[in-house]
């Protein structure tokens, strides 16, 4: 009974971002990507994205960017080295954007499909689940790109010769408020 | 043959830093060519595209255009590191980077057709009018322009690095080689003891690896100081704590080996290892735990359990 109740809630409820032709932008942002090293295991985080939103009738297009030199691992050396493998002076910019249905955005996840361009190089993920949740007006996704060095040709970065794994998941966690 | 002992201490650093030397030494710059053809991915050539090049170290450019056969040619030109670019109507502009040595180098380029706008996923994105734009956004020029000066300078600075990082690795070896050599090759005399018997090729073998610790430490410091700094960065993290404690075991490698000299020398002439050479030991332990302690820091935090996924 209780299920068949919030289904019903969930289902009533209005689609968040499917006020016509409204505009959206970011509150606050955490992009968090994950590198892996037989001795290591760091973190790199940007605060710095910044993000529009544009819902029509019957879609929303989304656009996400933030500076490559904006990741912080905690470490000068192992931030400028990843800025220097990932030709991040050149392409200083990593950028997401994304369309989906208005209709998807009533639901507690929301799947969408990622047009990410990154080191000289753009990269698809189909599909990818986010988690939506309300504050207020606001409207927090998180969710995980998985993505790899080799979708963007980069050369995976070493430390004592080993080179980093392959997947450098990338964790977002964005707050969104209506323009 | 008994071997001449000083000359070993230092035949053994003298090589080592001789067979660098024409590698640290600016090196002459004959003329070098590159061309190619320039076609769209059917192979067909494309003729009248306009190529540049431009020196990324010197940011001087050329330009030319393929010919009739979609050839483009640039004669004369000096090595190092270029930007390709190409562009020609009714295809996307491309832009490669491509490092030329002393002979003709070919580069054949594939333009692509300007493409439609995405449609194939249901929910793909696509530039619409409506869309926002990367202008929308707010960032700086700073922020989000491409600084090709900048790509060139971390290239230089990452490979200095990684040759800093890989000889301080070797040093490792010949240091803690001396380090337990070092109280066999002292033992002579040792605490008032007499000379029972002569300790001369521990005494040189642990001098030849003090000298090779020596050679591989300076040369290894010589690409980590000359490594480009990056203009407006702060410092922070691990590298900071390896960078101070350089302040400990760079003086400790100066130490060192002017310390073993003046034990060689007493220990040869048959006395008792006496006065500041007596220091020899504790200050080559000092600087190899600073010099330890540095590639720690570097390494930290290190993921002990390393053999899991």
């Amino acid at each position: 009974m209780k299920k068949i109740f919030l289904l019903a809630l969930l289902l009533a409820a209005p689609p968040v971002f499917a006020q016509l032709d409204t505009q959206w932008v970011i509150e606050q942002s955490t992009l968090t990507y994950h590198m892996s090293h037989p001795m290591h295991q760091v973190d790199g985080v940007s605060r710095d994205a910044k993000g529009k939103g544009v819902c029509h009738a019957e879609e929303c297009d989304f656009l996400i960017a933030t500076p490559v030199k904006s990741f912080d691992s905690g470490d000068t050396n192992r931030d400028l080295h990843m800025i220097e493998a990932t030709r991040g002076a050149q392409f200083p910019m990593v950028v997401v954007r994304t369309r989906f249905p208005v209709g998807d955005t009533a639901s507690a996840t929301i799947y969408a499909d990622l047009e990410v361009q990154f080191a000289g190089q753009t990269a698809h993920y189909a599909h990818v689940p986010f988690q939506r949740a309300t504050q207020g007006n606001q409207v927090r996704l998180t969710g995980t790109i998985l993505a790899t060095c080799s979708d963007f040709k980069i050369d995976r970065p070493s430390f004592l010769t080993v080179p980093i794994k392959n997947e450098i998941p990338v964790r977002v966690d964005i707050t969104w408020r209506p323009m | 043959m008994k071997l001449n002992a000083t000359r070993l201490v230092f035949a053994g650093p003298v090589l080592i830093l001789s067979s660098l030397i024409p590698a640290l030494l600016p090196s002459q710059t004959p003329a070098a060519s590159l061309s190619g053809k320039v076609t769209n991915p059917s192979g067909q050539v494309v003729s009248s595209a306009k190529v540049t090049v431009r020196n990324l170290e010197t940011g001087q450019s050329a330009e030319t255009r393929s010919n009739p056969d979609g050839v483009y040619t640039f004669p004369n030109l000096a090595p190092g590191a270029y930007e390709l670019s190409v562009s020609a109507e009714a295809f996307a502009a491309k832009t490669s980077q491509v490092t030329l040595a002393t002979q003709q180098q070919v580069m054949d380029l594939i333009l692509s057709p300007i493409p439609a706008p995405l449609k194939a996923l249901p929910n793909a994105p696509s530039a619409t009018p409506a869309s926002p734009s990367l202008g929308d956004l707010g960032f700086t020029p700073q922020q989000s322009q491409p600084n090709a000066q900048l790509q060139v300078l971390l290239d230089k600075r990452t490979e200095m690095l990684k040759i800093h990082q890989r000889l301080g690795l070797i040093t490792t070896i010949p240091m803690a080689a001396a380090l337990i050599t070092g109280p066999m090759a002292t033992a002579k005399g040792k605490n008032g003891q007499p000379i029972t018997e002569p300790t001369t090729a521990n005494l040189d073998f642990h001098a030849a690896l003090g000298g090779a610790t020596t050679a591989l430490y300076f040369t290894s410091a010589y690409y980590a100081i000359r490594a480009p700094r990056v203009p407006g960065t702060e410092k922070h993290g691990a590298i900071r704590l390896h960078e101070a404690l350089a302040f400990i075991h760079l003086p400790g490698m100066v130490l060192t080996p002017a310390l073993g000299i003046m034990a060689y020398k007493q220990e040869n002439a048959g006395e008792k290892v006496h006065g500041i050479a007596s220091a020899h030991g504790a200050v080559a332990y000092t600087t190899a735990a600073a010099y330890g302690a540095s590639i720690i820091a570097v390494s930290w935090p290190i993921h002990w359990k390393f053999w899991e996924k």
